[in-house]
């Protein structure tokens, strides 16, 4: 296909939908969406990502045009909730909004069409070269994907694997040793897998599908040859890439169950097959993942696990007012923007210090390493941890791990 | 694309005044500066194309802005949430966008004087998450209450769905500064106290500044009232089997006297009729309903609860069946998001198709809101036989006296226009259409606006016919304040002020 089906292709998909954000207009999208909080630039709203289209189809924008600024999006699928046409129309008229979906569309057809972010390219060929997210700046290497298990004599294999992403198996590695002692004490057996890459979803959020369907042919090919059924994911965003992007890739085939941690550890609490013993004598508020929160609708799980944990004073802030939160780490936003994804740390950060708390306590991992660095800083004194941490400690495991 | 083509010179400049990131020069900056939700000949889009759109984050580079269009000539259309009914924000001329979003810092909450001042570009339902931690808010609640923004909230001169309470815009609106035409800036209220209510110094210019749709100045600061925040909130609907029977009704409820009514709400038959066809949220009632009236009612506890027993008690004596708690609170607490209801409307022939939506909003005397209505419908119907590309969403008659509601009413119809079918035959038809509604409310002593404001074609060309001799004195106003025309030129037909000089149309 050249560059210009490429783009007909595209316009002939998306013209339909982003006409129905044209025709409504009404912009219920801006005020929530964390970027546009900061940047208050109009090209960087939903509403532009729609119009654009339309604009193209009448040959009045070009991609060469337009694709900058959809590099202004972390995909959180915030303004997809806020959307009135997904209100009203959304079922009946199978009207429901795709941002998101639309967003990492126009991002390949950037890339189709030879318009690369030069620090995405070097992101996605450094995950490619070393199987895994460059997320250390020392590097990271298959050599050392499973050295946050030390001592932990996991298995290989078996029916369910837990899948550790690349940040949490380099750079926060508290995470998943508290996760696997969770599961270990509740009776839940588990295994690694022989060799893990990147689940492959960065990469399609950043425009380069052929790239990111090369690690999930690894991914799958490894459960198969291990016999896996069950896939608990540790990171949100794993969760959507097994639940969304590989559905995609592999079709009616790809039968696997894909579970977040946050769902099953709040089922082992529940059914009490983990006594969470040990008070934390701390003040909480909770950091909806955006993949989590508004994109999966899991709210209520992590809600659950903190009100468990003894001695801990939970101030909470509701999931539909957190659908305008965000840490600014999704969709490779960091990677091109930093700056702006730090101000939208910083005042995330900053609106749990406004609730008097001195915790705040996430269920991804990804958001944790910006959040806890904004949560350092003199003004804001907050410290950031990780949910299966918290659990773990509460259960009274000593998990270690390196949690910087 | 437009009649001035920037020079270099004047985009360095505004670098220099602004920083190099918050001028915007790229297609996509200025295709997506160009439209509001109004209905949009999208196939003209690219000759109301801006030169390039300016993110200021203070008054004195607003000022400089203003002040370098005005040495050169150069068009300068203000946009805030860029989410107007009409066409204030849609510049005509191309030249400079001055986007003031990045204006969106609350500068000073005075919980003695009770006020908030802000710049132009927050929003109300921020600016309220701000103040709920204080125990008062800022009561302007448009339909767009999620999106729209101060700055042009000030240049419509907005209305509010409580209003009958707690007042609309221009009267929540305490004082504010302007960036006039040629740069200078000034602080117009009533009176010069930034936080004076009531004054009789001088001239009222607060008023003259507001609902000038750009034309006058832009407003870069705002002090704005602050409410103690209500302890409770009754909404009711009634149902009716006629809409004669619930246009009495609500007459009766409006003029009850009741302090803590925030607004009423008529639907007539045929917007019920478009809910139970095409709207899936619509919570369903008996066939016999054919017309509702809604209310909602704000104060103290001890205000509120015996003032809903009266309001219940009007309701029914005057005819209407309570339609139940759901309907009451679920609808009333969906209003904002109803705002966008029409994605949707259907071809004569009943086919579903996507429509943009227009919402006309004249303001007309309670006594001749079923002329108004049965006039408006009949030219409606004319243009969806002839044209298949409209369709008639009915009607709504809302409340429009601040704290005086009973009188006249803010009334809506809602068209859907199949915008992809626009071609400037039909195109010309629309607007034909618009003239044709808005002549009707003038030949019952209306307002062509009760709040969107009139620039549009189809009312603009009336609005010398609604303002008569007052329409002259507009233009000596205009020309004053703004010798060279630079201030969103080609509205409300303001290049007539200038006829005489020859250039600048």
């Amino acid at each position: 296909m050249t560059k210009s089906e490429a783009a007909g292709e595209f316009i002939a998909t998306w013209r339909g939908p982003a006409y129905g954000c044209f025709s409504s207009g009404h912009k219920f999208c801006r005020e929530v969406c964390p970027v546009m909080q900061v940047t208050r630039n109009e090209n960087h709203t939903p509403t532009a990502f729609h119009a654009n289209v339309v604009a193209m189809s009448q040959g009045d924008l070009s991609v060469e045009d337009v694709a900058d600024d959809y590099t202004y999006c972390t995909l959180c699928g915030a303004c997809e909730l806020r959307c009135p046409n997904t209100l009203f129309t959304g079922d009946f008229y199978r009207n429901r909004t795709q941002t998101v979906k639309l967003v990492k569309e126009m991002r390949a057809l950037a890339v189709r069409s030879g318009l690369d972010q030069a620090a995405w390219q070097r992101w996605v060929e450094l995950t490619i070269e070393q199987r895994n997210e460059p997320v250390l700046e020392s590097g990271v290497s298959q050599a050392h994907v499973r050295d946050w298990a030390a001592g932990l004599n996991l298995p290989t294999g078996g029916e369910t694997i837990l899948f550790v992403d690349c940040e949490a198996a380099y750079y926060r590695t508290s995470v998943p040793r508290a996760a696997a002692l969770i599961l270990a004490a509740a009776g839940v057996s588990f295994g690694l897998m022989r060799e893990q890459w990147c689940c492959g979803g960065p990469a399609a959020e950043m425009g380069y599908l052929e790239q990111s369907r090369f690690l999930a042919d690894h991914n799958l090919r490894d459960w198969r040859e291990t016999g896996a059924r069950r896939i608990i994911t540790l990171d949100p965003h794993d969760y959507i890439t097994f639940t969304e992007d590989y559905p995609a890739y592999f079709g009616a085939g790809y039968d696997f169950e894909i579970i977040h941690i946050t769902e099953l550890v709040a089922d082992l609490i529940e059914a009490g097959r983990l006594a969470l013993t040990h008070p934390i004598a701390r003040t909480a508020t909770y950091h909806d993942p955006c993949r989590l929160n508004k994109r999966k609708g899991i709210h209520e799980s992590p809600r659950a696990i903190l009100r468990a944990v003894p001695g801990l004073t939970f101030k909470d802030v509701d999931h539909v007012t957190q659908w305008s939160y965000c840490s600014g780490a999704g969709g490779g936003f960091a990677i091109v923007h930093p700056d702006i994804a730090g101000e939208i740390s910083r005042r995330r950060v900053a609106r749990a210090a406004e609730l008097g708390v001195d915790l705040l306590v996430s269920a991804c991992v990804w958001s944790e390493r910006p959040m806890a660095a904004r949560g350092r800083e003199d003004n804001l004194r907050v410290e950031v941890r990780d949910l299966m941490e918290i659990v773990a400690e509460s259960a009274g495991l000593d998990f270690g791990g390196v949690r910087p | 694309m437009s009649a001035v083509a920037l020079s270099d010179p004047v985009i360095e400049e505004l670098r220099a005044i602004l920083g190099d990131d918050k001028v915007l020069l790229s297609k996509p900056a200025r295709y997506n500066r160009t439209r509001v939700p109004a209905p949009f000949p999208v196939h003209r889009w690219r000759e109301f194309v801006p030169d390039l759109a300016v993110l200021p984050e203070r008054t004195d580079q607003v000022a400089e802005v203003v002040k370098l269009a005005n040495a050169h000539h150069i068009p300068v259309v203000a946009r805030a949430g860029g989410t107007g009914l009409a066409d204030g924000a849609v510049p005509l001329r191309g030249g400079i966008i001055v986007d003031v979003k990045l204006m969106d810092r609350i500068l000073e909450i005075d919980l003695e004087d009770r006020t908030v001042t802000v710049q132009p570009g927050v929003n109300m339902l921020k600016l309220n998450e701000e103040l709920k931690g204080h125990g008062v808010i800022y009561p302007d609640d448009p339909a767009s209450f999620p999106c729209s923004l101060v700055g042009g909230r000030i240049g419509t001169s907005g209305w509010s769905l409580i209003g009958g309470r707690f007042g609309h815009t221009r009267d929540l609106v305490i004082s504010m500064e302007v960036v006039l035409p040629t740069g200078d800036v000034a602080r117009v209220g009533d009176g010069g106290g930034r936080k004076i209510r009531k004054s009789s110094t001088g001239f009222q210019l607060k008023h003259l500044f507001m609902g000038h749709q750009g034309t006058l100045g832009i407003a870069t600061e705002a002090t704005l009232e602050l409410v103690p925040r209500p302890e409770a909130e009754f909404s009711a609907f009634f149902g009716y089997p006629s809409f004669q029977a619930a246009w009495r009704s609500a007459g009766a409820i409006a003029r009850s006297g009741l302090a803590t009514l925030a607004g009423v709400v008529l639907f007539d038959e045929r917007k019920i009729e478009y809910l139970r066809r095409d709207d899936e949220a619509y919570i369903p009632q008996p066939p016999e309903m054919r017309a509702v009236v809604a209310t909602a009612m704000y104060g103290t506890i001890d205000e509120v609860r015996p003032a809903a027993k009266r309001l219940l008690r009007v309701g029914r004596e005057t005819g209407g069946t309570y339609l139940g708690d759901e309907v009451s609170q679920g609808d009333w607490a969906s209003r904002h998001d109803r705002y966008a209801t029409p994605l949707h409307g259907r071809t004569p022939q009943g086919q579903v198709v996507p429509m943009c939506w227009h919402c006309e909003d004249a303001a007309i005397n309670y006594s001749a809101l079923p002329r108004v209505m049965e006039e408006w419908h009949t030219i409606v119907a004319g243009y969806v036989e002839r044209y298949g590309i409209f369709d008639d969403w009915g009607m709504f008659c809302y409340t429009n006296g601040a704290h005086k509601p009973w009188a006249d009413y803010l009334v809506e119809i809602d068209i859907g226009i199949w915008e992809e079918r626009l071609n400037t035959e039909t195109w010309d038809a629309w607007v034909r259409c618009k003239r044709d509604i808005a002549a009707a409310s003038l030949r019952h002593n209306g307002s062509i606006t009760a709040c969107h404001g009139a620039t549009r074609e189809g009312d603009v060309e009336l609005v010398p016919v609604e303002l008569g001799p007052g329409f002259e004195v507009m233009q000596r106003i205009k020309r004053a304040l703004d010798p060279n025309n630079i201030m969103n030129p080609g509205k409300y037909l303001l290049d007539q002020a200038y006829e005489d000089q020859g250039g600048d149309q």
